[in-house]
C-alpha cells in the first residue's frame, strides 16, 4: 500500500508537468480563431489546414488558428456559451442562425465592410442571390458570407426509368405516377428524407412547390397554416400511406430517416429520393462502387399543382455562412477586423470555392467559381452537379425568423405529428392552425416593435 | 455458492451464453460494418461480410485528427482525475460513512445535486469560471471539476458502512490513527469497489465530450472524443456507419485493454481480501 | 438560560475525555470532506444557485441599432412564472414548453421501466458471472463492453440495428418472411425501442456492483446455511438478497438519476420524435436551449428535475436507511 501511494503521488506530479498549458504569448500578429463545423464527410481538416497555409503564407502578419468545433448544433451552443466576450473570431455556421446571431451573439454587419471594399459590388453581386438571401435582414444589411451551401434536389434512378419507358416527373402528379409504376414490394417509388427532428427543410421545398413559401424577407413573418401548406403537408403524408388509406402508396409510413435515405436509393430500395445537395458526391462514389450500377439522375425538384410545370419549382438553400464575431468589453482593432475580414474574402474567393464545392460537393457560391478548374471540368464530367446550381434560380429562402429555434421547434413537432400518423389527416389543418397560433404569439412582441 | 453440476447449474451455463450472445451482437456487427465499404449497405451481398472488406474505414477515421495528441490528453485526464478522485471519495466516504457530526445528512444530499442538476446547463457558467481562473484550453479544466465525484463519495459511504466496526475499533485500540485505519482497514477491504469505480470513473472520463469541446481549443489539449466527433457529426449526407464504428473501436480499444487486465484484478482481490 | 446550558455541556465533555481531542473530532469530518465540498460548491452548487435564480426571471430581449450595433435589454422578474406554464395546460399549448407534461411522462415511463427492468437483469447477471464457469472473463467482457462504449457510440451500432430499410433487424424479418417494423419512427414503438438500448447500456454496469457486493460477502455463511440444509434459492433470499440491500440502496438511487439524465442517446435514435414520442426531459431541454430567450424555461425545467430526484433519493434513504441509520 505504502508502494501504491508514493506512486500515485510521483504520477500526481508527472501529470502536473504534462498539464501546463501551452503558452499564447502576446504577439505583433493578429491571430484569428477559426472555428469551422462539419456537415459533410471527407478529410476536411486537411482541407482547412491547406487553405490556412496558402492564406497565411499571402498574408504574413495573420495566424489562422483552426477550431475544430463539432456539428452546427454543438458550433452554436459552443459560441453562444462564450457570451459577449467571445474567443471565436470567424466561424461557418448555420446560415438560419442569423436571426439568433443577431438577437443573442456578437456577430458584426458586414456590409460596411463591402462597402469599404474597391470592388465590394462586383464582389457581393458575384454570389447567387438565393444563398445571400439568409445572410441578410429585412433591412438590406448583409451579416454573413455563403460558404458552404446546399438545396435539396430529385435523385432518380435513371435506369428503371429508361426500362419503364417513364419521362423525369416535373410535377408532383407525373411523380406519384412515376412512384407507383416503379413501386414493387422490394422497393419504394419514392423516399421523403422527413423521419426525425427535421421534417421543416424538404416541407419548405413543397411549400414552394405548391406557392407559399413558408417565410419571406421579414423575420417576423412565418406562413405556416395556408391552403397551399396544407396542401403540402397531405401530399407528404400521402407518399407515406397506402393506397386503401387514402395515400399513394409509394413510400414508409411517416417518411424515411435522414442518413438512411442515400443508402436505400443506391442499394436499389428506392427508386427515387429526395435529398441534399451535399449527398451528390457519395451518391455518385457509391453507386459506381456498389453491386448494382446504375445511372444516377440529378433533377430539379418537381413544382407542385399538375400541369404547372416550372412555374411550382421551388426548394429551399441549406448550409452554413461566414460569421465575424466582436468582443464587446475590448472591441476589435481596426487590423483585427481587417484581418478577419481578408480570411473571409479569401475563404469565399471563387478559387476556394471552386475547390472546396468540387472536394465536398457543397454548391459553390459563386457565380465565376463555376467558370473555373477544378469545378469546371467536375461539372463537365458530371452534368448532376450542374442541375444543382441551376435549380438555385427558383430556390427560396431557407427558414429563419424572429425566435427561430423555438419556431422550429413548433413546425417540426405538428408536421412529425402528421407524418408519422400520430395525427390522421382529418386532423391536420387543427394542427396547423394550433402551429400557427403558437408562432403568432411568439412574433407579436416583434411586430409592434 | 452452489457449484454442483446439476441441472440448474447446466440452466445457468445455457442462461450466461445466451444473454452474452444477444448483448455482444451489436458489437459483433459494428465490427463487420467497420470493415464494409460504404458502397456495401447490410442489404447487398453477404450478410456478414458484404462483397468484400476493406480497412478504409479506419485509415479515413485514422487521417482526420491528430489522434496521438487526443490519446495522450485522454490518458493525462483519465488518470488525473481518477487519481485525485480516490483520495476524495475515501476521505468523504468515510466521513459520511463512519462520522457523527453537525448537517452531515443535508450536506450529502448538497453534494447528491452534482448527480441530480443536469450538467448541460452548468456548462456555461462554468465555462466563465475557467475563464475566470485562467485555466480555459487546458487539461487542468477537464480534470478539476471532476475531482470531486458524488457517485464516489455515495458509493464509498455504501461500502464502508459495510464494514464491521468492530474492525475499526480494534485498530483504535492498537493505536492507529485515522490515516492508519484508512489504510490498513477500509481501503484493503474494498477493494472491488475501488476497482469498480475506477473502471466506471475511467470510461465516463474517456468517453467526455460536451464539456471537453466547451472549454477547450488546442487540438493537443483536446481528448479523444473530440476526434471521435468529426464522425459522430450529423453530415448531410446521413451518417457514414463504417467510418463511426470504426472510430468508435478505436477510440474503445484502451478500455478494452484496461478492462481485461481489471477484471482479472476484481477476481484476484476477491481471493486476497481475506474477509472473513 | 442557553449560555449555562452550553457551560454545562462544555464541562460534561471535559469531563468525560481529554479537553483536546473533542475539538479535533469535530472539525476531522470537515476537514476529510472539505475538498470535495469546495469542489462541488464551485463547479456544481454556485451554477445551481445561479439556475436558481434565472428560473424566477424572464430574459430580455436584445436588437441591434441601425449601425448594428447590439442592444440588450434587462431580464426581468416573472416569480413562479416559468414554472406555472410547465404545469398549467393552455390553449394553444403554451409556444415553447407545451409539451413539457408530455415529455415528463415520457420520461418517468422511461425510468420506471429501464429501473425495474435493469436491476433485476442486472443483480441476475451478476449471479450468474459470480459462478465457476469456463470463459468467465469472456462472459463479462461481452455483458460490461456497453459500459466502456460512448453512449452516442453505443446508439449508433442501435441505430444502424434499427433502421428502416437498411437496418439488420428488418432485413433478417425480412428475409424470414416476416413483417418489418419502423423501429425508430413508429409512434407506438419509440420509447421501447429506446429503452432496450438503455438496457443493454445499462445492465453491465449495475452488475459489475452487484458483483463486488457479492464478492464482499463472506462465504462462511452460506456454508452454514448448507448444512443448515437451505435450497440455493432459500439462500438467495435468506442470505444474498439481504446483504445486498446498501447495494441495492445505492443502484436504485443512481439508476434512477441516470435514467432522468441519460440522452445523448437520442441524438441518434430520433431524436425524441416521431411526435415526440420518444422526447426525454434532458433532450428537451437541449431543444429549447438554443434560444436564448427561452432560458427561463431551461433552467426551470432543470430545477424541477433536481427536485424530483432530490425527493426520490430522500423518499429511498428514508425508507432504507431508516433502521441503521442511527447509532453509528
Amino acid at each position: 500500500m505504502q508502494k501504491l501511494f508514493s506512486r500515485l503521488g510521483l504520477l500526481v506530479v508527472v501529470i502536473g508537468m504534462l498539464c501546463i498549458a501551452p503558452f499564447t504569448q502576446a504577439q505583433e500578429n493578429v491571430q484569428i480563431d477559426f472555428y469551422w463545423a462539419s456537415a459533410v464527410e471527407g478529410n476536411l481538416p486537411a482541407i482547412f489546414q491547406g487553405y490556412a497555409d496558402q492564406f497565411m503564407a499571402e498574408n504574413p502578419g495573420i495566424t489562422i488558428n483552426l477550431v475544430y468545433s463539432g456539428s452546427y448544433t454543438q458550433t452554436r451552443e459552443t459560441i453562444l456559451a462564450e457570451g459577449t466576450d467571445p474567443i471565436v473570431d470567424v466561424a461557418i455556421m448555420l446560415a438560419t442562425d442569423l436571426s439568433t446571431f443577431i438577437s443573442d451573439s456578437t456577430i458584426i454587419p458586414l456590409s460596411f465592410l463591402i462597402e469599404g471594399m474597391e470592388d465590394g459590388d462586383a464582389y457581393i453581386t458575384d454570389f447567387f442571390p438565393a444563398f445571400l438571401a439568409n445572410g441578410t435582414d429585412a433591412d438590406g444589411m448583409i451579416w454573413s458570407i455563403p460558404f458552404q451551401r446546399s438545396t435539396p434536389i430529385l435523385f432518380y434512378n435513371a435506369d428503371l426509368l429508361a426500362e419503364a419507358g417513364l419521362e423525369v416527373p416535373t410535377n408532383n402528379e407525373d411523380l406519384i405516377a412515376v412512384a407507383q409504376a416503379l413501386t414493387t414490394p422490394d422497393r419504394y417509388g419514392l423516399l421523403l428524407p422527413v423521419a426525425g427532428t427535421f421534417p421543416i427543410w424538404i416541407y419548405q421545398s413543397f411549400a414552394a412547390a405548391y406557392g407559399k413559401p413558408v417565410v419571406d424577407n421579414d423575420l417576423t413573418n412565418v406562413y405556416f397554416n395556408t391552403p397551399e401548406t396544407l396542401a403540402a403537408v397531405e401530399f407528404m403524408t400521402r407518399v407515406g400511406l397506402p393506397v386503401e388509406e387514402g395515400g399513394f402508396g409509394v413510400g414508409p409510413k411517416g417518411g424515411s430517416a435522414w442518413g438512411e435515405t442515400p443508402s436505400a436509393f443506391v442499394s436499389g430500395q428506392a427508386a427515387m429520393i429526395y435529398h441534399t445537395t451535399g449527398s451528390l458526391t457519395s451518391i455518385l462514389n457509391d453507386v459506381t462502387n456498389s453491386e448494382n450500377p446504375f445511372e444516377v439522375g440529378v433533377a430539379f425538384l418537381p413544382s407542385g399543382p399538375a400541369n404547372e410545370d416550372g412555374n411550382g419549382y421551388g426548394a429551399p438553400t441549406g448550409g452554413g455562412n461566414l460569421y465575424i464575431f466582436d468582443n464587446e468589453s475590448t472591441p476589435k482593432t481596426e487590423a483585427e477586423i481587417d484581418a478577419a475580414w481578408r480570411w473571409v474574402q479569401f475563404l469565399s474567393s471563387p478559387e476556394v470555392q471552386s475547390d472546396w464545392g468540387a472536394q465536398t460537393g457543397y454548391i459553390a457560391s459563386r457565380y465565376s467559381a463555376w467558370d473555373i478548374d477544378p469545378l469546371l471540368s467536375l461539372v463537365a464530367e458530371y452534368p448532376q452537379y450542374g442541375v444543382a446550381r441551376d435549380q438555385l434560380e427558383f430556390a427560396v429562402k431557407e427558414f429563419d425568423a424572429y425566435r427561430s429555434v423555438d419556431i422550429q421547434n413548433i413546425i417540426n413537432l405538428q408536421l412529425s405529428k402528421i407524418l408519422s400518423g400520430e395525427l390522421s389527416l382529418d386532423q391536420a389543418a387543427e394542427a396547423l392552425a394550433e402551429g400557427q397560433a403558437q408562432i403568432d404569439q411568439l412574433l407579436e412582441p416583434f411586430k409592434q416593435g | 455458492m452452489v457449484n454442483k453440476r446439476n441441472g440448474w447449474s447446466i440452466i445457468a451455463d445455457i442462461l450466461t451464453m445466451i444473454v452474452s450472445l444477444l448483448w455482444v451482437a451489436p458489437l459483433f456487427f459494428a465490427v463487420l460494418i467497420s470493415v464494409r465499404p460504404s458502397s456495401d449497405p447490410l442489404s447487398v451481398g453477404n450478410i456478414f461480410f458484404g462483397r468484400s472488406i476493406t480497412l478504409e474505414n479506419y485509415q479515413q477515421a485514422l487521417e482526420l485528427a491528430p489522434w496521438a495528441w487526443h490519446y495522450l490528453t485522454s490518458v493525462l485526464v483519465v488518470l488525473g482525475v481518477l487519481v485525485v478522485q480516490i483520495i476524495t471519495i475515501t476521505m468523504a466516504g468515510y466521513a459520511f460513512a463512519r462520522m457523527k457530526f453537525f448537517g452531515r445528512n443535508i450536506l450529502l444530499f448538497v453534494l447528491l445535486i452534482q448527480l441530480m442538476i443536469p450538467s448541460g446547463v452548468l456548462v456555461v457558467q462554468n465555462l466563465t469560471t475557467m475563464r475566470q481562473l485562467d485555466l480555459f484550453d487546458t487539461r487542468w479544466a477537464l480534470m478539476i471539476p471532476y475531482w470531486a465525484s458524488a457517485f464516489g463519495v455515495l458509493l464509498m459511504r455504501q461500502t464502508f458502512r459495510e464494514i464491521p466496526p468492530e474492525l475499526e475499533e480494534a485498530a483504535r485500540i492498537d493505536g492507529a490513527n485515522l490515516g492508519q485505519i484508512l489504510r490498513f482497514v477500509y481501503i484493503p477491504l474494498s477493494i472491488p469497489t475501488y476497482i469498480a469505480f475506477s473502471l466506471v470513473s475511467i470510461s465516463a472520463r474517456w468517453n467526455e465530450f460536451l464539456w471537453a469541446a466547451m472549454v477547450t481549443r488546442t487540438a493537443e489539449v483536446r481528448p479523444v472524443t473530440t476526434g471521435l466527433s468529426q464522425l459522430f457529426s450529423a453530415t448531410e449526407a446521413g451518417t457514414n456507419y463504417g467510418q463511426l464504428m470504426a472510430g468508435t473501436l478505436l477510440v474503445v480499444a484502451p478500455l478494452v485493454v484496461l478492462f481485461i487486465f481489471f477484471q482479472r484484478r476484481f477476481i484476484e482481490s476477491f481471493a486476497s481480501s481475506g474477509l472473513k | 438560560m442557553a449560555q449555562t446550558q452550553s457551560a454545562v455541556q462544555v464541562t460534561h465533555i471535559a469531563q468525560t475525555h481529554r479537553l483536546k481531542r473533542p475539538q479535533w473530532r469535530h472539525i476531522l469530518p470537515y476537514l476529510l470532506i472539505a475538498p470535495t465540498l469546495i469542489l462541488v460548491g464551485l463547479f456544481t452548487i454556485y451554477p445551481t444557485i445561479r439556475t436558481l435564480e434565472q428560473s424566477l426571471y424572464e430574459p430580455g430581449a436584445s436588437t441591434r441599432d441601425e449601425r448594428g450595433r447590439r442592444v440588450q435589454e434587462p431580464d426581468t422578474f416573472v416569480g413562479f412564472q416559468n414554472y406555472a406554464d410547465l404545469f398549467i395546460t393552455q390553449d394553444p399549448p403554451h409556444p415553447i414548453v407545451g409539451s413539457f407534461l408530455q415529455v415528463l411522462g415520457n420520461t418517468i415511463v422511461f425510468a420506471v421501466v429501464t429501473v425495474g427492468v435493469t436491476l433485476p437483469l442486472s443483480f441476475g447477471l451478476a449471479l450468474l458471472m459470480n459462478r465457476a464457469v469456463r470463459g468467465r472473463a469472456l462472459w463479462r467482457f461481452s455483458l460490461f463492453y456497453p459500459v466502456l462504449l460512448p453512449l452516442i457510440g453505443g446508439a449508433s451500432m442501435w441505430a444502424f440495428l434499427y433502421g428502416n430499410t437498411g437496418g439488420l433487424i428488418n432485413i433478417v424479418l425480412r428475409s424470414l418472411g416476416i413483417p418489418t417494423q419502423d423501429w425508430l419512427n413508429t409512434p407506438d414503438l419509440v420509447l421501447w425501442s429506446v429503452i432496450v438500448v438503455n438496457i443493454w447500456k445499462q445492465a453491465g454496469f449495475y452488475m459489475i456492483f452487484y458483483l463486488a457486493g457479492l464478492q464482499a460477502i463472506p462465504k462462511d455463511i452460506y456454508e452454514a446455511a448448507a448444512l443448515d440444509g437451505a435450497s440455493y434459492f432459500q439462500q438467495l433470499f435468506s442470505i444474498t438478497v439481504p446483504l445486498l440491500r446498501r447495494t441495492t440502496l445505492f443502484l436504485l438511487v443512481i439508476a434512477s438519476t441516470y435514467a432522468f439524465q441519460t440522452v445523448e442517446q437520442l441524438d441518434v435514435l430520433n431524436r425524441g420524435m416521431p411526435a415526440n414520442r420518444s422526447n426525454m426531459l434532458l433532450w428537451y431541454i437541449y431543444q429549447i436551449y438554443p434560444s436564448a430567450q427561452a432560458r427561463g424555461y431551461v433552467n426551470a425545467i432543470s430545477m424541477v428535475l433536481v427536485v424530483i430526484l432530490l425527493t426520490f433519493t430522500f423518499i429511498n434513504f428514508a425508507f432504507f436507511e431508516r433502521k441503521d441509520d442511527d447509532g453509528q
